[in-house]
Parts: structure tokens; sequence; C-alpha cells
């Protein structure tokens, strides 16, 4: 079980595009399956299965309900591993995520939780634009290199989003 | 996870933020990225016409670590001709900064942004 594919784990095909929260409920379901708790007068043996199915599981999970991780693995599944840590030589993407921080950085200084809100509106529909882009170009082979900056942009944007909620907290309390 | 006293000097006191116009056709510009951390980086050179990088400047959004890797490349840039700042290696970036482990990435990310700003000053001069 432990070299089971991701999308296996759950029934599921390899694809980009999937239902969040049919994925949810699937893996509520199956982490009951082998929850530990049901496995307490198990044999060592069984108990560590179970332990090891149940991690690979949560592994599985989290790389599959988020957009960048879900298309680094597709993209590694059929070329071969793709390092999360990369240099990227992308201006006009650069150029314009130095921008956002720019003006995050503002929003900071000026608490300014409508403009804020408007924000976040534009970087979700900027996330959405690129999923859409790689849901159009990652099954052809031939525009490997586009998907994998794609997949790259929507790393970046992740991470801006993560700021945008720490900020949103902040700005709260 | 503690940064080292360096590290925290860089990061309270960068030396050459800033920017420089790009288009101005001595100067020089580098901008990478690290997705997964999300740091940008901008690392521009103004070169004089002896060949000597005379102003360095950059800008990072990034960790402490990203920040000081980047202000430390500025400042030993600044006074090198172009083939020694290419010289300028992550390990000793790393090395001064005392990165551990997983920040040495922090470091690569600045030495991509020095030779991507040499080659950007290359390019427009017809030397590459």
């Amino acid at each position: 079980m432990g070299n089971l594919c991701h999308f296996a784990r759950f029934d599921l095909k390899p694809a980009f595009r999937i239902d969040l929260d049919d994925l949810g409920v699937r893996y509520r379901k199956r982490a009951r399956e082998v929850h530990p708790d049901r496995f307490a007068d198990a044999g060592e043996r069984e108990k560590r299965q179970v332990l090891e199915e149940s991690a690979a599981l949560n592994d599985a999970y989290q790389v599959l309900r988020s957009a960048p991780m879900r298309a680094r693995y597709l993209l590694s599944l059929r070329d071969g591993e793709l390092p999360l840590e990369v240099t990227v030589q992308d201006p006009d993407f650069l150029i314009q995520q130095m921008q956002w921080r720019e003006e995050l950085e503002e929003l900071q200084d000026s608490a300014d939780l409508p403009a804020l809100a408007a924000f976040k509106q534009r970087l979700k529909a900027a996330q959405e634009r690129l999923n859409d882009d790689f849901e159009l170009c990652w099954q052809d082979s031939a525009r490997h290199a586009e998907a994998v900056r794609l997949m790259r942009r929507m790393q970046f944007l992740e991470k801006l989003n993560h700021e945008v909620r720490d900020l949103e907290e902040r700005l709260d309390d | 996870m503690a940064y080292s006293e360096k590290v925290i000097d860089h990061y309270e006191n960068p030396r050459n933020v800033g920017k420089l116009d790009a288009e101005d056709p001595d100067v020089g510009t580098g901008m990478v990225g690290a997705p997964a951390c999300g740091d940008v980086m901008r690392l521009q050179i103004k070169v004089n016409e002896q060949g000597i990088i005379e102003d360095a400047k950059f800008k990072t959004y990034g960790c402490g670590s990203a920040i000081a890797s980047s202000s430390l490349a500025t400042e030993w840039m600044k006074g090198k001709t172009l083939d020694e700042a290419e010289t300028i290696k992550n390990t000793q970036l790393a090395e001064e900064l005392a990165l551990p482990p997983v920040k040495i990435h922090c470091s690569v990310l600045a030495e991509d942004a020095i030779k991507a700003a040499v080659r950007d000053y290359k390019q427009k001069k017809g030397l590459v």
C-alpha cells in the first residue's frame, strides 16, 4: 500500500480539477477506517501498518487539497520528481509579485480592511486564472515547460495567500 | 529558529536597499524567486566605464536569511569587476552569515540573482 498513488488512495483518477468537498468526505471516511484507536487490540505488525497507512493518507490529503501541490504531484507522476525548492526566473511575473508585496506592506501599515478584502479578491481571481491555464496545458507533454512555470506561479500565489490571511488575523486582533 | 548575529544585523540594517533605473544601459537587473517560500529578490548593479560595479541595490521580500543574503551580496559586489562578482558563491554567503542547512537555499537564491544581474548587463552591452 505504501506506494499507492495519492489519487488511488481516495479511489480517484489523477486529475487537476477535483471536487474538494468530495475529497474531504473521502478523506474522513478513510481516516476513520485506519484510525489507530480502532486497532488498539491488534498485533504489533498490524498496528505499525495501520500507522503507516494513516500517515500516508494524511500526506496524500495534504498534497491533493492544495492546487500547487496537486499540480506538482501530477507533473511528477508523468515526468519524474520536480524539486520543491528551485530558483525561478520569470521576470514579468516576479515584477508583479514584487508590486503585490509592496501593496500588502502598505495595507499592513494602513490597516485598511476593505482594501485588504479587495486585494484578497484580486489574488483569488489570479489563482483561478492560473488554475484554468494549468488545466488546459498540463496533460500535453509538448507544453511541459509552460505547465511547470504555471505550477511555480501557483506556489508563489499560495504563499502570498497565506501572508494575506496572517495579516487579516493580525488586523483582527 | 534562531538567526545568527550577522543575519540579524543585515536584517535590521540592510545595506543597499533600493532601486536603480532598469532602463539605464549601465544597469543590470536580476529578478529571481523561490516559489515554495514565496521569496522574491531583485538585485541590480551599475557598472562604470572601467567595468567596475560602482553601485548595487536590492529589494527582497522573504525571510531574514534571504534578506541578509542579498544585502551581503550587494556589499560584496561593489567595487568588483563583473568577472569577480560572478565568482561569489552561495557557500561563501552562507558561511559568512552562518546560515543553517534549511536556509542554504536563500544563499543560492542570492547567487542566482547576482548571475542574473550580470547576465542582464552583459546582454544589454552585447557581450554575450
